[in-house]
């Protein structure tokens, strides 16, 4: 077996020694650094990335609630301002119902004492009528003249039978 | 079988350049070589493919993110805290063990980590780090380690000689596991390659079929030994802060 003749083992320990000793010495001090600060560059960034990204979720919170509070606000001073319109415009609907009425009461005692007035009249020409038809009538048949007072005088003591 | 087309032979070191110190050998070979091209191919990858200067990462850098997290979490998840000081040593064995493994499943390349020599030498680097660790940090009650509390007296006199061999034996362990898997491995997929050369007509793509199967299975060891490397590493840093 090759590995049990000691004819090299002094060259292949000094050469390990060599090649080992170098690529532990250039793996210490130059490359493993360089990774080194490559990953805590990377990790820094990470880091930074993440802080911000906190710090923006929290003001997008903040924003956020900034809104409901106004959407809150807007939505309570609306709701009053409705409140507020539908009392003005029951309390107008009111005022004009009970203008209305009173217009309609007034119109039909109007219209009452209209009827009641142009009654009176139309008795007063029946009456009249009467009066006239009740002389002609009786000065016809008979040769009696009566007066317009009498007439009248008897018609109102019967005006109640007419009726 | 003639010896020159050996399974072993795989694992023979051949030298590129004859170079002596002081009197020792220490030729620049087709293993020093692996070494070579595995140290650049780590080096290079986790440099250049990571830009320090963009946020998000390319897919090749990702790569590398995620070699340094994976180890970073391995240390993190068995020593704590403690364990960063020792990321540097624990990725580099990890990746230099990963990385050997898969330059040894290049075909015709060598692989390193099939020398129980090379394996030896890193286990122990592990095993003498974490005991000088050990007693750095209780002192001479790092011996404590070997009492095991909470066992009837008449015990220790067994139980402290197996818990100190146990302890010794930590970096043969370490270095033979690794060392006998990339051994099995590559001569068991050599053995499967001759099959295909020798035998008759078309029979050989079953073989064929087999070495493609154990291909994957062989990525898949070099992955889980360097894994196992590393992960037992840290057991060991995690034993020398907390004894029991």
């Amino acid at each position: 077996m090759p590995q049990l003749n000691p004819e090299f083992f002094v060259s292949q320990l000094f050469w390990l020694a060599v090649f080992f000793t170098f690529l532990f010495v250039f793996l210490w001090r130059v490359s493993l650094p360089r990774i080194a600060t490559v990953l805590e560059k990377r990790q820094n960034k990470i880091d930074e990335n993440l802080s911000s990204a906190k710090e923006l979720q929290e003001q997008a919170m903040e924003i956020e609630k900034k809104i409901n509070d106004q959407i809150n606000k807007a939505k309570l001073e609306t709701d009053e301002k409705i409140k507020e319109t539908i009392n003005t415009l029951q309390e107008d609907v009111s005022s004009q119902l009970s203008s209305l009425d009173k217009d309609l009461e007034k119109k039909v005692s109007d219209a009452e004492k209209e009827i009641l007035k142009s009654k009176d009249n139309q008795m007063k020409n029946i009456n009249n009528e009467i009066a006239k038809i009740t002389k002609l009538t009786v000065g016809k048949i008979t040769d009696i003249k009566l007066s317009d007072n009498e007439i009248n005088k008897v018609i109102e003591t019967h005006k109640g039978n007419f009726n | 079988m003639a010896a020159k087309d050996s399974p072993l032979k795989q694992f023979e070191i051949d030298p590129i350049s004859n170079i002596e110190l002081v009197g020792y050998n220490i030729s620049f070979t087709n293993s020093s070589f692996a070494m070579m091209i595995t140290v650049l191919v780590i080096t290079l990858f986790l440099t250049l493919t990571v830009n320090t200067k963009t946020i998000i990462p390319s897919r090749m850098q990702l790569i590398s993110e995620l070699m340094y997290n994976f180890i970073a979490q391995l240390l993190s998840d068995t020593v704590g805290d403690n364990g960063k000081r020792y990321f540097p040593f624990v990725f580099s064995l990890f990746m230099f063990v990963l990385i050997g493994n898969m330059v040894g499943m290049i075909p015709y390349q060598f692989t390193f980590t099939s020398h129980i020599i090379v394996t030896f030498a890193l286990a122990a680097v592990v095993f003498i780090g974490v005991t000088i660790l050990g007693f750095v940090n209780h002192g001479i009650k790092f011996f404590s380690f070997f009492y095991i509390p909470g066992v009837p007296f008449y015990m220790h006199p067994l139980l402290i000689p197996i818990e100190v061999i146990s302890y010794l034996s930590r970096p043969i362990s370490l270095s033979v596991r690794l060392f006998a898997n990339m051994l099995a491995g590559h001569t068991l997929l050599k053995v499967f390659a001759s099959f295909v050369v020798s035998m008759p007509f078309f029979t050989g793509v079953f073989p064929l079929a087999f070495i493609v199967a154990l291909t994957g299975l062989e990525i898949l060891i070099a992955f889980l030994q360097a894994y196992v490397f590393a992960i037992l590493t840290c057991l060991y840093i995690n034993d020398a802060y907390h004894l029991h």
